[in-house]
């Protein structure tokens, strides 16, 4: 017991018999999970590799404005991407006041109940409706009982409904977003709830509102089997493609992506559908780009914080 | 504030709640009619044309031009191709989020994030058309055969399921406390035996939701299979034969359709049928929800 | 300079763990400042101090538990019967399967009462099945829990109250059969008869384990423990034993905060 701090023969770190092959299981799981990660990623890298090295030939300001041909090689898919726009506010239009207001009741108002159950219960229905029974629901209402033929508000009014859920759910996530803090303070000096929402939450909440908008504005715009028997596949002739009517037949890019391989007469299948699958896949990327660029900088504008 | 502008506050704020209740209401609408519409029309095979539900369900025959509906073809082409997805796609997706929620580090994930967002935004038939283009003819390569076919399918549908699956069973992982992490770590647990051992299983309810909802995207898709399935209307044969799904089938011969024709029903009560299994699958996901808490 | 070594020699001598100049930082905070401490084995060590004065991040490095916290860094020695933990050829989860711990919420996981006890023994690759509830059984004894929980094994573990399921974590970690047993406050988040449960607990644990406990109330330290340490903003002040602390304190800081001038 004398000397201080004598140092015995210390044993080794105890490990229990299996522990190397724990470690040795660790480490496997460890790489398998890395690379099940990256595997993806370099997925995606090699489609839009692939898909700019297809497509970029077909890529020209005829293939971009020009008029499409109906059985003769080199036409173009301007009109496609002017009624993919088009469609695309339209349904904007439509959609964002809905839901944006739907969102605020469910968000600010109404805590618990029978009604806010059943909007709900309704969003989520809606949301799993498949996006082609969508397109059967539009054919038949919209296109046959009402009589406005394969048509862009056809189209319009049945990606509405396709959408409402989702941006529905944006509103009240952007809404959830904004600190309960604020809405005491205005509150606390006499607001109403209203007034609240008008002046302070929603400001608050724009950033996310936009990135959400935008985000789902690039998922309309590849929309495909909601609009194949509500908007149509065939675009008027000529320039009279380019105009505001909208009852007319409007077939979107991503819907003469399908057409052009399922049921077209054109000898230069392939040169269309590569242009237009890269069109679809920048424009996406421009989507996603722009909905976290315009968010962060709405949030800065409208809170004065990154 | 004074009484007239209080007055004039609140009756702004009263005409603004009935707004905001009848946009909330226009849900409730709008799924009743969809219901309601698809209900009429899908059963008019069987209160028109007075076939058997049992035909349209159990039958491998169709051809409507015969009078024959059987559309089983369809319905196991779909099981198939979903199933498939779910296989593949579950697990793999389920890795990834987990590889997110434990294993990346901050900068890792925000390098990689934004691609799965990326995959979730490539609209379905540019997948479709990316399986045509890349899938089929590499599947013929391998094989021999076409190219066209349920292995197509199934392999373009994992691959759409995946950032569904991926991000929602990050979440799902997420929300597990960390306090679980830590007792676990501290019993002398390694990383990965306490990711099998204690947080999959505490967030079994919510990985389950992850993969029924990718389910229910897979089984709804429709463009990205179309075109690498080869869509004949014929019983599902082998993983690189020619095949159709419920979906497929619809918007192939939709066009054709003549109002009023057998056929045109026959479809329709093929989007009454994918109608209530995606209602199905809801009801099933709450019932998972429900057993976690 | 304060003179750390004020153990008595006999218990000095059968130091369990050895801290020497460790250093804790997490990104550019110092957290921990050259801390210099001798454990003495099976007695009762308390760590006190102000909140945020650094006792839980100094517990924690005693079982390696910073090394799932990046950007934190601990440098130094900290031996267990002589054995540096932090050698590079050393493996942390057998360090902590030495050196269990406790924390201050109880954590059982969402599985059974037994499920809950046998995690770890099942982790060392123990799969007899009655080895594995005999094990359970002493634990839970040893745990001062197999009265309330003998007849609902198999029930989930997150029924329990709260002081029950600290001491279920007790048990849980006794199941591992460490040598250590490291607490960070463990008591804090129960009730006043719970925290008696667990005190009188603590007190049968020191036969066969050494203690390390985590306190911000004095007068637990003054009831429980055999040694008091008494940390200050990063800094390992002072320790003794538990009466001398309390009586005679050799620095002003542990004077200064023993008669409440600070919190």
């Amino acid at each position: 017991m004398a000397n201080a701090l004598a140092v015995t023969e210390a044993p080794a770190i105890k490990t229990s018999g299996n522990a190397r092959i724990r470690r040795t299981v660790d480490q496997l799981a460890t790489v398998f999970l890395w690379g099940a990660a990256f595997f993806i990623v370099l997925l995606l890298a090699v489609f839009i590799i692939y898909m700019f090295y297809l497509g970029s030939g077909s890529i020209s300001w005829h293939f971009l404005f020009g008029l499409p041909s109906e059985m003769t090689a080199g036409g173009g898919v301007g009109p496609e991407i002017y009624n993919s726009f088009y469609i695309l506010f339209m349904t904007l239009l439509f959609t964002v006041p809905i839901s944006l207001a739907a969102g605020i009741y469910l968000q600010e108002y109404a805590a618990t109940g029978r009604f806010r159950q059943a909007v709900q219960f309704s969003a989520e229905s809606l949301a799993t409706v498949p996006s082609i029974v969508m397109g059967l629901f539009g054919l038949l209402v919209f296109v046959q009982s009402l009589h406005w033929g394969f048509s862009a508000l056809a189209g319009a009014v049945t990606l509405t409904l396709l959408n409402l859920p989702a941006l529905m759910r944006v509103t009240q996530e952007a809404l959830a977003s904004v600190p309960d803090t604020y809405r005491e303070a205005s509150m606390g000096l006499g607001g109403t709830k209203w007034q609240t929402i008008v002046r302070v939450v929603l400001p608050s909440a724009i950033g996310p509102l936009t990135t959400g908008i935008v985000l789902v504005s690039g998922r309309i715009f590849g929309e495909t089997a909601a609009l194949i028997y509500t908007a149509g596949t065939s675009v008027a002739h000529g320039m009279g493609a380019y105009d505001l009517n909208p009852f007319r037949s409007a077939e979107t890019l991503a819907v003469h992506l399908w057409y052009t391989h399922s049921e077209a007469l054109i000898p230069d299948v392939d040169r269309v559908g590569n242009g237009s699958a890269l069109v679809l896949l920048v424009m996406v990327l421009i989507f996603n780009v722009l909905a976290r660029v315009v968010g962060r900088a709405l949030t800065v504008r409208f809170t004065g914080k990154a | 504030m004074l009484a007239a502008e209080a007055n004039r506050a609140h009756r702004d704020e009263a005409i603004a709640l009935w707004i905001l209740k009848a946009a909330s209401a226009f849900f409730i609408l709008s799924i009743t009619l969809l219901i309601g519409y698809l209900t009429v029309e899908g059963t008019k095979l069987f209160t028109v044309d007075h076939k058997s539900v049992f035909e349209f369900l159990f039958s491998p025959t169709f051809s409507p031009e015969q009078g024959k509906v059987g559309a089983l073809p369809f319905i196991l082409g779909s099981l198939f191709v979903t199933a498939f997805a779910v296989a593949v796609g579950g697990p793999f997706g389920v890795a990834v989020g987990i590889f997110f929620s434990e294993l990346a580090p901050k900068r890792v994930a925000s390098a990689l994030k934004p691609a799965i967002e990326l995959l979730v935004g490539i609209p379905s038939v540019v997948y479709g058309w990316l399986g045509l283009t890349l899938l089929v003819p590499l599947i013929r390569q391998v094989t021999g055969t076409s190219g066209f076919g349920l292995l197509a399918g199934g392999i373009v549908l994992s691959l759409m399921i995946l950032p569904t699956v991926i991000s929602l069973s990050e979440d799902a992982l997420k929300v597990v406390p960390n306090s679980l992490r830590e007792g676990s770590l501290a019993l002398g647990a390694t990383r990965w035996e306490t990711i099998s051992l204690v947080l999959v299983p505490a967030a079994k309810s919510g990985l389950a939701v992850a993969v029924i909802l990718g389910m229910a995207r897979a089984i709804g898709e429709t463009l990205a299979i179309q075109l690498v399935l080869g869509n004949a209307p014929v019983m599902p044969s082998g993983l690189l034969n020619s095949a159709s799904a419920l979906t497929s089938e619809i918007v192939m011969d939709m066009g054709g359709a003549s109002q009023g024709s057998l056929l045109q029903h026959s479809l329709f009560s093929m989007a009454f049928l994918l109608l209530l299994i995606a209602m199905g699958l809801i009801v099933l996901i709450k019932l998972a929800l429900r057993k976690s808490s | 300079m304060i003179d750390r070594e004020n153990l008595t020699p006999e218990q000095a001598a059968g130091a369990k763990m050895n801290i020497e100049g460790m250093d804790v930082y997490y990104g550019s905070f110092h957290a921990i400042k050259g801390a210099n401490l001798k454990v003495p084995d099976r007695h009762v060590m308390a760590l006190i101090g102000p909140s945020g004065c650094g006792k839980s991040t100094f517990l924690r490095a005693l079982n390696r538990m910073h090394d799932l916290t990046p950007g934190a860094r601990v440098t130094g020695k900290v031996t267990l019967d002589g054995t540096d933990i932090y050698a590079p050829t050393v493996d942390p989860v057998s360090v902590r399967h030495r050196i269990g711990m406790v924390f201050q919420r109880p954590n059982p996981f969402p599985k059974s009462i037994f499920e809950n006890v046998i995690y770890g023994p099942k982790l060392h690759g123990e799969r007899n099945s009655a080895k594995l509830m005999e094990i359970c059984e002493r634990s839970l004894r040893s745990a001062a829990i197999w009265d309330e929980a003998k007849d609902r094994l198999h029930k989930s573990a997150l029924d329990l109250s709260g002081g029950q399921q600290q001491r279920l974590c007790i048990a849980r970690v006794l199941a591992v059969e460490p040598e250590v047993i490291l607490m960070d406050e463990p008591a804090s988040a129960l009730d006043p008869i719970a925290t008696s449960k667990i005190e009188d607990l603590i007190g049968e644990l020191k036969k066969d384990y050494t203690v390390i406990i985590v306190t911000h109330s004095m007068q637990q330290a003054a009831r429980i423990s055999d040694f008091t340490t008494f940390f200050l903003l990063g800094e390992l002040l002072e320790v003794g034993t538990t009466s001398d602390i309390f009586t005679r304190p050799k620095d002003k800081r542990t004077e200064d905060y023993i008669t409440g001038r600070y919190g």
